[in-house]
């Protein structure tokens, strides 16, 4: 029989073991692989089988570290040619230089995901992830990207803290060289045999040991000084002079994108709708002056002057008359003339993807890109676009912005005017195509048929109905003929398919609608256009900006109205605000129209954000800069006036209390309250007693929960390991556990003091390094 | 708060068992385990039966046990012929007396080895069973006690079973363990092959304890605290060996109170005033063994000791540990 087992080693500062840093590190490094290659979802580069194949690799290796080790040795001896092949080739094939690197750095995560990393190796992922995270930001300018730098900069602190940790524990280069000199007698590849930590590795468990070893004050240090360090940056970040990193890098330009909506230069019927189906967010708006916002903002962005097979089109030659030459400036001066009073700012932050076409809600006074632009805009349209769809979010402030139905035009009057001398060249002009219909004879008749029955219903007196009598009985006949939908029949047969739709009881949706509107105006010998863009939106409560979805989109008719000498806003869809003057429901804006398209959903608190991140990354000066600066300064000293206040106010209350006359009621006072503390402390003290009791189940085990608390304790320590020295802290702990356990109550000492120290015995015992034989 | 047992005392008992144990540990080379189990059996105030072949140290431990704490060690050999006074003592008469006067035997003495014991007949063997139960004999209607502390060392051999009387189980459950000594080591066998003595009287021992201080351990044993969990795990040994299909009868009432005793006096000797399962567990196989037979036909009485004790360590280890 022996003694219980006494060593004289002393008990030293806990620590994880190599084997677990091995296995931090390995994890830590998928985290880092996985983060940088997810941003792929939001980089909209075509690299999704990349990204998945990663995913479930590297996912693979943190849930059974073993399985990298089962990967033939053919597919490490192939890694480089076939990497090297599928770059050439990408490149090669596909002609994009950037998208090209995204996918090789992919790929080169991937490899590094399946396979035992060295300390290099980690490194290098750090460096590939790096650069993912940069090109996603500086491309996409996104929110996420806000999130996944600081998430991505912690973790990568985390593997470069445990790669210096490992690389102080290990201190045996013989094992390695021993093991290298085995990896050449085997079928895998010397680096890539399973390493022992790998066999061993439990996520759980490792996350329980880290928890157990880590020291609360370094994780709080830590944890104050990474608040500190991003708290700080934000700060330079507000404080800064911003640039543009894309504009810099030149970034944008290696990478080409494709438009996700349909707002094209050719629509076909149908396509707006699917933009319906989609609720991101679009558009958001800031405004200087709430109440200048419209109650129902029709957000031109294009105008389709060409019906042509189907569908509605920019012309060719619009496009070529109406459209300036090619500018490459940062600022553009509109047509709108200055009004009294300070000027309505609208800035507008257009997503990604949606369209090359600027949102607009009609003519503007000045127009400020914040960065230079190359644009065509087009002062008779009110259409501005940009020469390539951006891949990052586009924002660009407008300034003193009309609103209403009416789009002066005077080149367009004065063509209008002279159409009789122009059109008869062969329908080349321009004001002949706001009026071609390009339809066949019976389909012609089919049109002037309904015609007639509008006209029927314009009131008598009117031999010659204007363009808005037109306009409303039009309306007021579609929308009797037609019911709504999304998703539209269109009957089958011979001619025009939109034709076949009018002559159908088919309900349509706004493009139906507005095409048709346009078909039956042009056939009465008006000039008529659809413009598509998008219609309402909602008030973010949070971020007090009007906010624009994919599912606002929709499309209308535009009609020449010659007695004003304008274009006039025709929706067929818009109940009782067809033709509305000035002033009147399709014009109401301000806080009554903000309140009623108030949004304070959990959307609109995700969109404030990203409202938030945009007015911070966007300047066009440095007013909102220095305001922000302001603000900041202002809540810290007030918060900080504010408290020395009431300090100072508690001080001078208690000085007063003290001084005042002291008699016996007021003694009597002050020693009831100190009772009744006194009272409350023992009672709380009593419940705990009870709330301890009643968590060890006393009643259920019927032993006495001291006995039970040290016996866990017990347990725990006995798990954490059974050599202790002698006289070391943790023997006295597990003495004083091992009587409050076992030996006579009258003999315990004070049990929580006892389980106070266990607790920080235990995770000192934990701690120790375990050497494995 | 004072703890169950004295401080003081805790930490006197203690350092008396250190320097017994390093007493004995310096003449009987490697046998620290054997060395501990019989401090045990004597601070619990028990006896001891060690089964082993003849020459493998069992009458120098009992001699060196006897020197270290200045205690009067007698020896006796059991033959088929030994009668229950020449050991208990006879009552003479004394001419110059004109009275019969009590001539104590050799079991007068603190530390007595009784060697071979099963060659001596039942009756011989009997004479022991109250001297050993209560310390005291009687003879003729005069009950005489013996020495304090008083030990029993007896000894049998397993192998030669020839002209023997197996102990009786009334007998067998008196003892408080039984022990084996067991081959010492190639290295210790060297150091005592270097030794010039051959007989155990030769062994120059000073005593380091004193008979009071012995007496003081065995008084303690009693105050050490057993905790409920304790006792029932002690039950739950006893228990299981009572439903073992493996032994003809398990362990009785007195058996599971010599585990308890041992497991007080373990407890002590490590300083503590209060018993853990391990003291329960650690002297179980030890406390228990002798108590059991095997239903199975042995061929000698050394495997079926292992076979008990095989037996028996499954249980234990079977049985829940309190936690």
């Amino acid at each position: 029989m022996k003694l219980e087992t006494q060593q004289t080693r002393t008990p030293r500062r806990a620590q994880l073991t190599l084997e677990e840093l091995r296995q931090a590190q390995w994890i830590l490094g998928g985290l880092l692989i996985l983060l940088s290659g997810w941003t792929v979802l939001y980089l909209e580069v075509n690299a999704w089988i990349l990204m998945g194949l990663t995913t479930i690799a590297v996912g693979a290796g943190l849930v059974r570290p073993d399985w990298p080790a089962r990967v033939p040795r053919l597919v490490h001896s192939l890694a480089f040619p076939v990497i090297v092949v599928f770059f050439v080739s990408d490149f090669w094939l596909k002609g994009e230089v950037l998208p090209a690197i995204v996918r090789l750095d992919i790929l080169l995560l991937l490899y590094r995901g399946i396979c035992y990393r060295q300390r290099r190796d980690d490194l290098q992922v750090i460096v590939l992830g790096l650069f993912l995270i940069v090109v996603a930001g500086v491309l996409t300018v996104s929110p996420a990207f806000a999130v996944q730098i600081v998430a991505f900069t912690g973790c990568a602190l985390a593997l470069l803290l445990v790669i210096t940790l490992a690389d102080g524990v290990a201190m045996k280069p013989a094992a390695e060289a021993k093991k290298s000199l085995k990896g050449l007698i085997t079928w895998r590849a010397p680096d890539r045999e399973q390493p022992a930590w790998a066999e061993r590795l439990v996520t759980t468990r490792l996350l329980r040991r880290c928890w157990v070893v880590a020291d609360g004050r370094v994780v709080a240090l830590a944890a104050v000084f990474f608040t500190g360090v991003v708290t700080v940056s934000a700060l330079l970040f507000l404080a800064i002079p911003r640039f543009q990193l894309d504009n810099s890098l030149f970034l944008e330009h290696f990478i080409a994108k494709k438009a996700r909506s349909g707002f094209n230069d050719s629509i076909k019927f149908g396509e707006v709708s699917e933009i319906q189906q989609d609720t991101s967010v679009a558009l958001s708006v800031d405004v200087s002056d709430p109440k200048a916002v419209p109650a129902s903002p029709y957000w031109r962005m294009l105008v389709l002057d060409e019906y042509q097979d189907g569908g509605f089109r920019l012309s060719p030659a619009l496009s070529r008359g109406a459209f300036g030459p090619e500018r490459k400036e940062a600022i553009l001066l509109g047509d709108a003339r200055p009004r009294s009073g300070t000027p309505v700012d609208w800035t507008f932050y257009l997503e990604s993807g949606v369209s090359r076409y600027l949102p607009l809600l009609g003519q503007f006074q000045e127009l400020r890109f914040r960065e230079t632009q190359t644009f065509r805009p087009s002062m008779e349209l009110g259409v501005v676009a940009l020469r390539a769809e951006s891949a990052t979010m586009t924002a660009y402030r407008v300034q003193g912005m009309e609103f209403s139905e009416v789009l002066l035009d005077a080149g367009f009057a004065e063509r209008w005017r002279r159409r009789t001398e122009v059109g008869a060249i062969a329908g080349r002009a321009e004001g002949a195509l706001q009026r071609r219909l390009n339809l066949a004879a019976s389909d012609m008749a089919v049109l002037a048929q309904m015609r007639d029955e509008i006209a029927r219903a314009i009131p008598a007196g009117s031999a010659a109905p204007t363009a808005v009598e037109f306009g409303r009985a039009a309306s007021g006949w579609l929308r009797t003929q037609h019911g709504y939908t999304l998703t539209p029949t269109i009957p089958p047969g011979i001619g025009d398919a939109l034709v076949r739709w009018l002559k159908s009881k088919e309900p349509g949706h706004c493009e139906l609608f507005a095409g048709s509107l346009v078909l039956l105006a042009r056939e009465a010998g008006f000039a008529a256009r659809v413009v598509v863009g998008f219609k309402g939106g909602s008030w973010n409560g949070y971020s007090n900006n009007f906010t624009v979805r994919n599912s606002d989109a929709h499309a209308w008719a535009e009609m020449w109205d010659e007695a004003r000498g304008a274009w006039w806003r025709v929706d067929p869809l818009a109940l009782g605000l067809i033709g509305a003057a000035p002033g009147t429901a399709g014009g109401v804006s301000g806080e009554a129209a903000i309140a009623a398209q108030v949004d304070r959903s959990w959307t609109a608190r995700l969109d404030s954000l990203r409202v938030f991140w945009y007015r911070r990354i966007v300047n066009f000066d440095a007013r909102s800069q220095v305001e922000t600066l302001q603000a900041v300064k202002t809540a810290t000293e007030t918060t900080g006036l504010r408290l020395r206040e009431a300090l100072e106010q508690a001080l001078a209350a208690l000085k007063a209390w003290l001084v005042g006359p002291w008699d016996f009621r007021r003694a009597a006072g002050v020693l009831g309250s100190l009772g009744l503390g006194a009272i409350l402390f023992g009672a709380v003290m009593v419940v705990r007693r009870l709330a301890f009791n009643f968590r060890w189940g006393q009643a259920a085990r019927k032993i006495d929960p001291v006995r039970r608390e040290a016996g866990r304790w017990l347990e725990r320590l006995r798990q954490a390991g059974d050599n202790v020295a002698a006289g070391s802290e943790l023997a006295a702990v597990r003495a004083d556990l091992e009587r409050l356990r076992f030996g006579a109550a009258s003999s315990w000492r004070e049990p929580q003091a006892v389980f106070r120290r266990a607790r920080e015995a235990v995770r000192m015992r934990v701690r120790r390094p375990i050497t494995r034989s | 708060m004072s703890d169950f047992v004295a401080s003081s005392a805790l930490a006197e008992s203690r350092q008396a068992v250190d320097r017994l144990r390093a007493a004995m540990q310096r003449t009987i080379k490697g046998k620290d385990d054997v060395i501990e189990q019989v401090l045990v059996c004597l601070v619990a105030g028990g006896h001891v039966l060690i089964e082993d072949l003849p020459g493998l140290g069992k009458t120098s431990l009992a001699y060196a046990l006897a020197r270290s704490m200045d205690c009067a060690f007698s020896r006796v050999q059991f033959t088929s012929d030994l009668l229950p006074s020449d050991v208990t003592g006879v009552a003479i008469y004394d001419e110059r007396e004109h009275a019969f006067v009590f001539k104590p035997g050799p079991v007068f003495a603190n530390v007595v080895l009784a060697d071979e014991i099963n060659r001596a007949t039942p009756k011989t063997q009997s004479a022991l069973l109250e001297v050993m139960d209560r310390a005291r004999v009687t003879v003729d209607g005069v009950s005489h006690a013996v020495g304090a502390p008083f030990m029993v060392f007896a000894t049998q051999n397993p192998v030669d079973y020839e002209g023997t009387f197996p102990l009786p189980e009334s007998q067998m459950d008196r003892f408080l363990m039984r022990l084996h000594m067991g081959y010492p080591k190639a290295q210790d066998e060297l150091e005592i092959l270097r030794t010039a003595r051959t007989a155990y009287d030769a062994i120059a021992v000073n005593a380091v304890v004193t008979k009071e201080e012995v007496l003081k351990l065995q008084s303690l044993v009693a105050q050490v605290f057993v905790e409920d969990s304790v006792l029932d795990y002690i039950l739950r040994i006893v228990t299981a060996t009572r439903t073992e299909a493996e032994f003809k009868a398990g362990v009785s009432v007195r058996g599971g109170l010599a585990l308890r005793t041992a497991a007080q006096a373990r407890a002590l000797m490590l300083g503590r005033d209060f018993v853990l399962p391990q003291d329960v567990r650690a002297l179980a196989v030890a406390t228990l063994t002798h108590r059991l037979a095997s239903l199975r036909q042995m061929s000698n009485a050394l495997e079926e000791l292992r076979a008990v004790a095989a037996a028996l360590q499954r249980i234990v280890a079977n049985v829940e540990y309190p936690t």
